[in-house]
């Protein structure tokens, strides 16, 4: 069981600030999803925790040692690489044998390590095949048992299911909690696929720009979104946004859509008289007759099936987009006009001018 | 569809046909007057019938050069065995120089690589003779001149920045990820440089040895002013065989075919290995 | 014939020479309505690619008949056809801006300046990418220069769109609206288009009918809706649909009463006869094996039935995937809020007959889907 905690690391190339004083701190047994568009630094950062690259400032400790001079391949940890990585010239065998090589385990205890990991991971009839002989998943799969061979007890796992097809990554997504249990290491996973960083991640660590945006659960992330950039990262379909400004009556806090007024909770009073958007997530809206109350009118334009889901493209009358997503099973409403109501529990706020959310702990 | 087909391989087979030709052609033609005398290939008009004689080898092989005014002694053997030596060692030495440099330019940027890069690969760009002449004179002083280690000096101004320049691109081309799984596993950099890295640009370095040692086998100026007749590779050699009685084109040509002989036969056997190199993308599936 | 506006007839591709080369697409025979979004779904070396470029005229029809609007196109050099086509590779033109290449192939059409400048406004607005219209391809992102192919395809008035992987690129925030868009745009305008994807995800979002493609070989040709609730086979059947759909080869024993499954671990799911039409008992009575197919969606928390162990609980936001150890393997399922369960938690599953594929267990053609019988 390991503890990493990386303290304020900044890293440059040139002119690109690629990691600009990001910490966090992973606990004994948890698993830390790095998430972020491309060029956040998610790599980089998991690279300098490899020691493979090496930081400008900061410093990364694992259990409690500050890993400076300790080089990459005494540092104690698996990796899986994006690419795979696999060396080429050697058998999937001696590829995933390469850790045990290196600390001089007997032969027998290779072949053993070796063949555990591979029937976990249903790769024992590949064992003899070249890289090149293997399909995109048998590759993943080997480039994972290597990573897992020698129990490490840190792994880092850099998007190991960026390259190989939907079906298998979705496979994989299921699969790989278990494995990393069995392990009982420490893991630190980059992704940049919100549905693989929220079903792997004990907590994500939101990256952007080389800073770390945001940390906590995957349901911190998804319903307390700190900005508007995280909520439109998180999500499929994206977060529908609209441009709108606090208001409040004796009732209480209210905003506008459509000339309907959507009541919000106390708690977002630091929206009044601000320009604001408001996010409301596709499966937060539902279609409903026209006599209930807030109803919105809309026109529908398309219906586009999505997975189990299905989304609804349709326009309000002021002629803004809106999407709608609803379980397939459910009945699809009638095409042309219709109706939606908005669950104002699950909309968002956020302030126009820095993005950041509005929320009761925002308040004054 | 299948008459442009036919057409098409009749087309190419033909073409093919021609290219061979024009190139094969003249090997083929020093290697018939290699067995003919000096009367035969001079004949007006020339012909391809004639009576084979294997005089011209013998006159190599025994060193005696017998023209119609005098017998001269020649050494050509010696030169044979001069080329071999001296290519030999030069590839070897630029090989043990050349790899981990062009290593070290390959994965670690720093300040300036790429001018010291550059200038090393401008040595080849420079005329030969430009440097001769300063070179020779400094070589007298230092002693050098007309021996062995001074030859292999400057033979490597022409395999160094070949063989850094062809080789930095192999290592190039591996993802450094490869390498970076290999240190991760637990191995030092100098195990992941000679487990990973030497061999996957193994065939890169075998090509850029071989033409390394092409072109250290037909070097000719550097030995012509810097070395004696008992150190002179064959290129130098064969200016023997303009005598004062005439061009002795017999002996000429077997001489030629001699000293082809082995780097031919190294070029076909490590063909596979340049067509190996050329294929190295499927590293990075 | 009259509403076909294309049509493909016993079409063959080989690579290398006809009848020994490698047989790309095998006998493949398909219409496609005036009007219509068809996709052709399928991995990569299935055949799909050369179907398409056998339509656009890039490559050659080793055998059969292609016709467009009536008329015979096997020899009718590409530009031609009438079809307009964007391209996977990032196909725009290096030195003409994002505007000129979309406006492009309407120069030489008989609008005006101002019809067209209207036309590329308008699409680029809808593909959002009106901010970059004067921007060069070199210094757009790689989701930008698909967007702008796209419009470059869609702009022209053509006889047909072809669209090759239009959207694999595409940032992901972006993917869900503009799906809706470029379907809303197609339809409203009566094009008729053909979209080759590997991405089962967007066939199903975009096209009214699927045509999926194994090995050159057309497997099933039908809307989404019937490709997912009745799948020609075991290939169709688990291709389309993410998550991809539960299958388990299963002994088969039918009684007066029941109709019983075992899976290996004794696990049996029990059915009645009367869950099945006489015409699918019929068909399973003499079977000792089938495979048993279920999507995720269809399985089911009860209160009773065939207990399995929950191995993973995934919340994605607005869906739950769970996988259970169940029969020696595992079955996913999923549900549309959070579901409350974790790891080690035993649940109880239950599957509505109706929802259950039958397959052949030697060649996985269907035979049945729920109480109906597999045409």
């Amino acid at each position: 069981m390991t503890t990493v905690e990386v303290s304020n690391i900044s890293k440059r190339y040139g002119a690109d600030q690629v990691l600009n004083d990001v910490s966090l701190s992973v606990a004994s047994g948890e698993t830390l999803v790095l998430f972020g568009p491309s060029g956040a630094g998610k790599t980089v950062l998991l690279r300098v925790l490899s020691g493979l690259v090496q930081n400008d400032s900061g410093a990364v400790f694992i259990d409690g040692q500050d890993m400076c001079d300790v080089e990459a391949e005494h540092r104690g940890i698996g990796m899986a690489f994006q690419n795979f990585a696999l060396f080429p010239h050697m058998s999937a065998f001696a590829n995933i044998a390469s850790p045990l090589d290196a600390r001089r385990d007997s032969p027998e205890a290779i072949k053993t390590g070796v063949h555990t990991v591979a029937s976990l991971l249903k790769i024992d009839h590949v064992l003899e095949h070249a890289p090149k002989a293997l399909s995109n998943g048998q590759k993943q799969r080997t480039a994972l048992a290597r990573a897992l061979v020698g129990s490490p007890p840190l792994l880092l796992l850099d998007d190991p299911l960026r390259n190989v097809d939907a079906k298998l990554r979705f496979e994989m997504r299921l699969e790989l909690p278990r494995l990393l249990a069995n392990q009982g290491a420490t893991v630190i996973y980059v992704t940049q696929d919100y549905k693989e960083a929220m079903a792997l991640g004990d907590r994500i660590a939101v990256l952007a720009a080389g800073q770390l945006v945001q940390l906590g659960t995957p349901a911190d992330i998804y319903l307390k979104p700190a900005n508007l950039n995280i909520a439109r990262l998180f999500g499929d379909p994206v977060i529908n946004v609209f441009d709108v400004s606090g208001r409040r009556d004796e009732q209480g806090v209210y905003i506008e859509l459509s000339s309907v007024r959507l009541r919000l909770d106390e708690s977002m009073a630091a929206c009044v008289d601000k320009d604001c958007v408001l996010g409301i997530r596709p499966e937060s809206i539902q279609f409903c007759g026209s006599d209930t109350a807030g109803a919105i009118p809309i026109l529908i334009e398309t219906e586009t099936p999505l997975n189990e889901k299905t989304v609804t493209l349709a326009l309000t009358t002021g002629k803004r987009e809106i999407l709608i997503s609803r379980p397939s099973s459910t009945t699809a409403p009638d095409s042309g006009q219709s109706h939606i109501v908005i669950n104002a529990d699950k909309a968002l706020l956020f302030d126009k001018h820095s993005g950041q959310r509005i929320a009761a702990d925002h308040c004054v | 569809m299948e008459h442009t087909g036919t057409l098409e391989r009749i087309l190419r087979a033909v073409a093919l046909t021609l290219v061979v030709v024009f190139f094969m052609f003249p090997i083929l033609w020093i290697f018939l007057m290699s067995f003919q005398t000096n009367e035969t290939i001079l004949r007006v008009p020339p012909s391809m019938v004639f009576e084979p004689t294997l005089a011209n080898y013998k006159a190599l092989i025994t060193g005696k050069l017998e023209t119609n005014a005098a017998s001269i002694e020649i050494n050509f053997l010696r030169n044979l065995w001069n080329s071999v030596f001296l290519s030999v060692t030069s590839v070897s030495l630029a090989l043990l120089l050349g790899v981990p440099a062009a290593y070290a330019f390959a994965r670690h940027k720093f300040k300036g690589s790429e001018d010291i890069a550059f200038t090393l690969l401008s040595f080849k760009f420079a005329p030969p003779l430009l440097v001769l002449l300063p070179l020779s004179l400094y070589f007298q002083k230092m002693g050098l001149a007309d021996t062995y280690i001074g030859l292999i000096w400057v033979y490597q101004l022409i395999c160094l920045p070949l063989i850094l320049w062809i080789v930095r691109g192999y290592f190039e081309d591996i993802s450094p990820d490869i390498e970076y799984a290999y240190r991760i596993a637990g191995h030092s950099w100098f195990a992941t440089f000679r487990k990973i890295a030497l061999p996957l640009a193994g065939p890169g370095i075998a090509a850029a040895g071989l033409l390394a040692f092409i072109f250290a086998w037909n070097n000719f100026i550097f030995a012509l002013v810097l070395a004696s007749a008992d150190k002179q590779p064959v290129t130098v050699g064969a200016l023997a065989f303009v005598t004062a009685s005439g061009i002795q084109y017999g002996q000429i040509a077997a001489a030629v075919v001699m000293s082809i002989t082995p780097t031919l036969a190294l070029a076909l056997y490590a063909q596979r290995y340049l067509v190996e190199g050329l294929s190295l993308g499927a590293v990075k599936g | 014939m009259s509403d076909h506006i294309l049509s493909l007839s016993g079409v063959d591709k080989f690579y290398g020479r006809v009848n020994q080369g490698v047989h790309a697409v095998k006998k493949l025979d398909m219409d496609v309505r005036s009007g219509e979004i068809v996709a052709l779904l399928g991995s990569s070396g299935c055949g799909k690619t050369s179907t398409l470029r056998m339509i656009a005229g890039f490559e050659e029809v080793s055998r059969g008949v292609i016709t467009l609007g009536g008329q015979t196109i096997n020899r009718l050099p590409p530009v031609r056809r009438g079809v307009a086509m964007a391209f996977e590779g990032y196909s725009l033109y290096p030195p003409l801006s994002v505007r000129d290449n979309i406006a492009f192939a309407l120069k030489s059409s008989s609008y005006s300046a101002t019809q067209i400048s209207d036309k590329v406004n308008e699409i680029a607005s809808m593909l959002e990418i009106t901010d970059i219209l004067d921007r060069y391809p070199s210094s757009i992102s790689g989701g930008q220069q698909q967007r702008a192919s796209l419009g470059r395809a869609l702009i022209r008035d053509a006889k047909l769109h072809l669209l090759d992987e239009p959207m694999g690129q595409l940032e992901p925030q972006l993917r869900a609206l503009l799906r809706g868009r470029i379907k809303h745009f197609i339809k409203t305008r009566g094009l008729t288009a053909i979209l080759v994807t590997h991405d089962q995800a967007e066939a199903n979002a975009l096209a009214d009918r699927i045509a999926v493609m194994e090995d050159g070989t057309l497997q099933q040709l039908d809307t989404p809706e019937a490709i997912k609730d009745r799948p020609a086979n075991l290939f169709a059947g688990t291709f389309i649909g993410e998550p991809p759909m539960n299958v388990f080869t299963a002994q088969v024993t039918v009684s007066d009463s029941h109709v019983h499954f075992s899976l290996p671990d004794d696990v049996t799911f029990t059915f009645e006869t009367m869950d099945f039409s006489p015409a699918v008992l019929d068909a399973i009575r003499h079977r000792t094996h089938l495979v048993l197919g279920v999507r995720p969606y269809a399985v089911r928390r009860a209160p009773s039935g065939v207990s399995a162990t929950v191995a993973v609980n995934q919340w994605l936001g607005d869906q739950s995937h769970i996988a259970a150890d169940f029969a020696g393997s595992s079955i996913v399922l999923v549900e549309h809020d959070r579901a409350p369960v974790s790891r080690g938690e035993s649940i109880q599953l239950h599957i509505d007959p109706a929802n259950l594929h039958l397959f052949d267990h030697t060649n996985g053609r269907a035979m049945s889907h729920g109480p109906n019988l597999a045409i």
